[in-house]
């Protein structure tokens, strides 16, 4: 029969159509959540229109994406510090336990996690945590003049599986930053 | 023998009606709708084409336009306005921001070549349209040293039909600014 292929080929676009489809957009969000006032705030934009925007920004310190982090004072070599954190082994690096805060840096799977708590007087906590997947550390650049290469960085997070990067949780405020 | 037919003088007259019709009909039209509350209730709605209001900033005396002049300031952005507004025509349909306040809410949307912002307070709502197309083109022509009146009829030009503005005020007083 003639049709069958024609049927076939149908049905395997009404399959195949969604899929292609599939948007790939990768999303950077923010959410903040402002506990007394109950302000809630919520931002959702597409990486490459931060990407496009960061790109363009001409001000101080800050030309073509990259920021001058402005450390003068100190000669550090970047690229074989930032060599030393990627090509460490899994493990606790920092480990602080003080009064009014403890930090633990770590690494597990190749992804850094940065765990502050901090005590306050009252005490109320603020715990924040930073994600830095393996991806990241490797779009990290510092050129000599001490600027980060932010627009590199960010472009790093396309390539992120999708995930929080950072949450703030404190009594007076929850933030999340995370890519989809 | 008297002939049957029009005259050339009502030929022209015809001729010059259904040329005002039909550039009636084809011109975008602004329409902009007060309606007040009572007791001391009226309502208003005035049309006027969008040609009329582009012609008239041609009658702004030049000494006005002359003091009109933008900050180099804000010249030296021109890259970074031009490349966020292309960005946002290229963002896929979505809320890109959404704030919840005890005394108002924010919602700003993407949707088709259209940014539209939301706000509803409690003693106003304001919805507003605007056309990022229009808004890139604008801003591309415009020279970026004065300020040019002229460039706002360049972005109703290129609203969809529809209403563009519209602000309803506690007390019952509702404005509508329209592009018929």
């Amino acid at each position: 029969m003639k049709r069958t292929p024609i049927i076939a080929l149908a049905v395997a676009l009404m399959v195949a159509g969604p899929a292609l489809a599939t948007d790939t957009t990768r999303w950077l969000n923010v959410h903040v959540k402002e506990q007394h006032a109950g302000t809630n705030v919520e931002v959702h934009l597409p990486l490459s229109l931060v990407l496009s925007v960061l790109r363009s920004v001409d001000v101080e310190h800050f030309h073509s994406g990259k920021v001058d982090l402005e450390i003068h004072d100190a000669d550090i070599d970047w690229p074989q510090l930032l060599g030393a954190i990627k090509d460490a082994p899994d493990g606790d690096f920092v480990k602080v336990d003080a009064e009014d805060a403890n930090v633990l840096v770590s690494k597990r799977g190749g992804t850094l996690t940065i765990d502050v708590t901090e005590i306050g007087e009252a005490g109320d906590h603020a715990i924040v945590k930073v994600t830095v997947p393996d991806t990241i550390i490797d779009a990290l650049s510092i050129d000599e003049e001490n600027r980060i290469d932010l627009a590199v960085l960010l472009q790093s997070f396309d390539s992120l599986p999708d995930g929080d990067l950072v949450t703030v949780d404190a009594e007076d405020a929850t933030v999340r930053v995370w890519i989809e | 023998m008297r002939e049957r037919g029009v005259s050339t003088l009502g030929g022209i007259l015809l001729a010059t009606l259904a040329g005002m019709v039909t550039a009636a009909l084809i011109m975008d039209w602004v329409v902009v709708d007060v309606h007040t509350p009572a007791p001391d209730a009226f309502h208003i709605k005035v049309p006027f084409p969008l040609v009329v209001g582009h012609v008239a900033t041609a009658f702004i005396p030049d000494d006005v336009m002359a003091e009109a002049v933008v900050p180099p300031e804000v010249r030296q952005h021109r890259e970074l306005v031009l490349t966020a507004v292309q960005s946002l025509l290229e963002t896929p349909d979505a809320t890109l921001v959404k704030v919840r306040a005890d005394d108002a809410h924010v919602d700003i949307r993407k949707q088709g070549d259209d940014l539209v912002v939301a706000v509803e307070a409690d003693d106003a709502s304001v919805r507003c349209t605007v056309p990022l197309d229009g808004v890139l083109d604008a801003l591309d022509d415009w020279d970026w040293e004065t300020f040019d009146p002229g460039m706002v009829f360049d972005i109703l030009g290129a609203v969809n039909h529809g209403e563009l503005v519209t602000v309803e005020a506690e007390d019952g007083t509702r404005v509508a600014v329209k592009i018929w």
